[in-house]
């Protein structure tokens, strides 16, 4: 039995589709991220697990009951909101029991649930103070806290740490994956951020358009994207794409030709339905780039002039100008390239170098945008 | 000049723009307050030469059984005034549910805003007459005839300042109405998730959330209950003999009618302290409500 399961999840607004026919199973004890750029229907479909929005057919499940008519109230769940959502008239603490109190539960109970909560996110000296007297951090916590002292099977997760600053981000993002090992409990988590995405799942829902693109681990969806969006939407800095045509399809593979490239065979490709002539795109990581030697270079290769360098410290990423590649990066803008090298580098801007990758290491997305390179083994 | 522009703009425009309005405050307002004060300390026909009397005006108004039942009688509106902010919050509540039909019904609670309160205070005499009103009808259906409520010196307060009232509960209305509107959905969400619904949603969650609007509400009406005027003047010019009077409609007639203007004065420098009591309390609640949402 699934913890949550959504059954042909559909939601229309007036002239607009919000939901497109979503089939989801979350497992118990699952930390599950939904990822996807604004306006992919992520927090939407959150807000339908809650509760808090009606969808306008198919069949909403938790721990197997039919919830999708009930209160959100009453489906065993609890929420962090992106605003935290605090009641400002209530201390920490009534805040927090007010779940319990509704359920008209003995106050004794609620003071140890209270509590307890207020350990584990180390709240103990807040308890009676306003939402309004807390950092944002503090605030978080308490949001987070109101929704352990329900002790519900799902934890629905909305945004929560982007009013937050960086450094602070990154510490909630470690205590939130502690937390759901110290619970155990079904977490649902929805982000714009891909690295909250990446670190804290166990299986990432890619969301575009009302419709889950792909499922799975975060280094299976990384290694093998099932298409063009979700392999340009995880990674960071993300995936370089090139404009090609198929020039030939045989026995051997997919040969592929690209303005300022030699021609590129594919081999293992499921080729069926492909016929030379049509429009294809290839897309390489940034790590998966060298800069190599302008004579002894024995994999595809092409010349490039850096425009900007950003030393990470242990990393340093080239922007490059690689016309006339036809190519796009949405970190850099159309015609330019991104490279990362794991070093300190030396280049500086307007350096040229020759740039070349293992074709392995290349993926191949089809006109209707596919991924038709075959699955990588995971890293 | 442009010189000492420059150099003196960063006080010269908030004073340029402040000074408008401060004229304005301080001559109809301040000015009159002070000269009011002063004639109350006069004896003045209005037109002739003021006499200095010192308290004399006050101490008669110590004295004066007219004085009380005025009083009595703002202490009557203040109290069934408090039904306004109750009874318009209910309405706001009712008419804000997403149902067919409720614009239209939303509309017609706002009527009596947009009317004048002499009007209003016609068509309630016209309800309350017992010849032909709309209450001498429906006491018809049951085969009694209506008090003449107007007429009626146990009554006559009670029927204006109900008529007072209407148009004061549809602004209390429209004040909860706009509260409402700008209530956060995040904490009304939050609410549902916590199992909040029904009466204790309002009572934990979306009440909380208009505590401002309702003291603001409050207020207004206190405010509106101890200046009542027009109504009175309207309805029964303070009779049936002066016992519908209020603080407000007794200054106007000494003054206007038996031509005691310092003893009117006298009168309006009393409501002017209750005024300035519950003034300051209002306030003083504003500026707390400011600090904690800084």
């Amino acid at each position: 039995m699934s913890s949550v399961e959504l059954r042909k999840v559909d939601k229309h607004y007036v002239g607009y589709h919000a939901l497109q026919v979503i089939d989801l199973k979350i497992e118990k004890g699952e930390f599950v991220v939904m990822v996807g750029p604004s306006g992919c229907g992520k927090s939407t479909l959150l807000r339908t697990i809650a509760g808090i929005e009606t969808i306008s057919s198919g069949q909403i499940l938790i721990n197997g009951r039919d919830v999708t008519r009930e209160e959100p109230g009453d489906r065993g769940i609890a929420m962090v909101f992106q605003s935290y959502a605090l009641y400002p008239h209530m201390t920490v603490a009534e805040n927090m029991g007010f779940g319990l109190r509704m359920a008209n539960r003995p106050k004794a109970e609620i003071d140890a649930a209270v509590r307890r909560a207020a350990q584990i996110l180390r709240l103990e000296e807040q308890l009676t103070k306003r939402p309004k007297q807390l950092s944002g951090g503090q605030r978080q916590r308490v949001a987070i806290g109101r929704a352990i002292t329900r002790s519900p099977e799902v934890f629905l997760f909305d945004e929560p740490l982007s009013n937050l600053d960086a450094a602070l981000r990154t510490q909630m993002r470690v205590e939130l994956s502690s937390l759901h090992a110290q619970l155990g409990s079904t977490m649902i988590y929805v982000t714009h951020d891909q690295v909250e995405a990446m670190t804290m799942a166990d299986r990432i829902v890619v969301l575009n358009k009302g419709r889950i693109e792909q499922v799975g681990s975060p280094l299976e969806l990384y290694a093998n994207p099932a298409n063009i969006f979700v392999a340009g939407f995880l990674g960071a800095p993300r995936m370089n794409f090139i404009e090609a045509t198929v020039a030939a399809v045989d026995a051997s593979g997919v040969s592929v030709m690209a303005a300022g490239l030699p021609t590129l065979t594919f081999g293992g490709v499921e080729a069926s339905g492909l016929s030379a002539g049509d429009a294809v795109t290839v897309g390489i990581r940034p790590e998966n780039l060298r800069v190599v030697d302008k004579t002894g270079a024995d994999m595809p290769a092409f010349p490039g002039q850096v425009r900007l360098v950003e030393q990470l410290g242990r990393e340093t990423i080239l922007y490059l100008d690689a016309s006339p590649l036809q190519a796009t990066n949405s970190d850099s803008g159309t015609g330019n390239f991104t490279l990362q090298l794991n070093k300190v580098s030396t280049l500086r801007t307007g350096a040229v170098l020759e740039v070349g990758f293992e074709i392995g290491e290349a993926y191949l997305f089809g006109p209707d945008g596919r991924t038709l390179t075959p699955r990588k083994g995971i890293a | 000049m442009s010189r000492f522009w420059r150099r003196n703009r960063h006080w010269l425009t908030p004073v340029l723009f402040l000074l408008p309005g401060l004229i304005l405050f301080g001559s109809v307002i301040l000015a009159a307050s002070v000269e009011t004060i002063w004639i109350s300390l006069h004896a003045w026909d209005g037109i002739g030469q003021k006499t200095w009397v010192g308290l004399a005006n006050y101490l008669e108004l110590a004295d004066d059984p007219q004085f009380y039942v005025s009083l009595k009688n703002n202490v009557i509106w203040l109290l069934i005034f408090m039904l306004a902010p109750p009874v318009g919050l209910a309405l706001a509540l009712i008419v804000n549910q997403q149902i067919r039909g409720m614009r239209i019904l939303k509309s017609l609670f706002f009527i009596p805003l947009v009317l004048a309160t002499v009007t209003v205070g016609v068509v309630f005499g016209w309800v309350y007459d017992p010849n032909f009103g709309l209450l001498q009808l429906f006491f018809g259906v049951f085969g009694s005839t209506a008090p003449a409520l107007l007429s009626d010196e146990n009554f006559v307060t009670f029927a204006v300042a109900a008529a007072g009232l209407w148009p004061q509960i549809a602004f209390c209305m429209v004040l909860f109405l706009a509260g409402l509107n700008n209530l956060n959905d995040d904490l009304i969400a939050a609410g549902r998730v916590d199992g909040a619904r029904g009466w204790r949603m309002l009572r934990h969650v979306v009440l909380p959330q208009l505590s401002q609007v309702g003291f603001i509400a409050i207020a207004v009406t206190v405010i509106g209950a101890l200046r009542s005027f027009d109504m009175v003047a309207v309805m029964t010019n303070g009779g049936p003999y002066g016992s519908s009077t209020v603080l407000a409609y007794q200054m106007y007639e000494e003054s206007i009618f038996s031509y005691r203007f310092g003893y009117g004065a006298a009168i309006a420098t009393v409501l002017f302290v209750i005024m300035i009591a519950f003034i300051a309390w209002y306030l003083h609640g504003l500026v707390k409500a400011e600090r904690s949402n800084a």
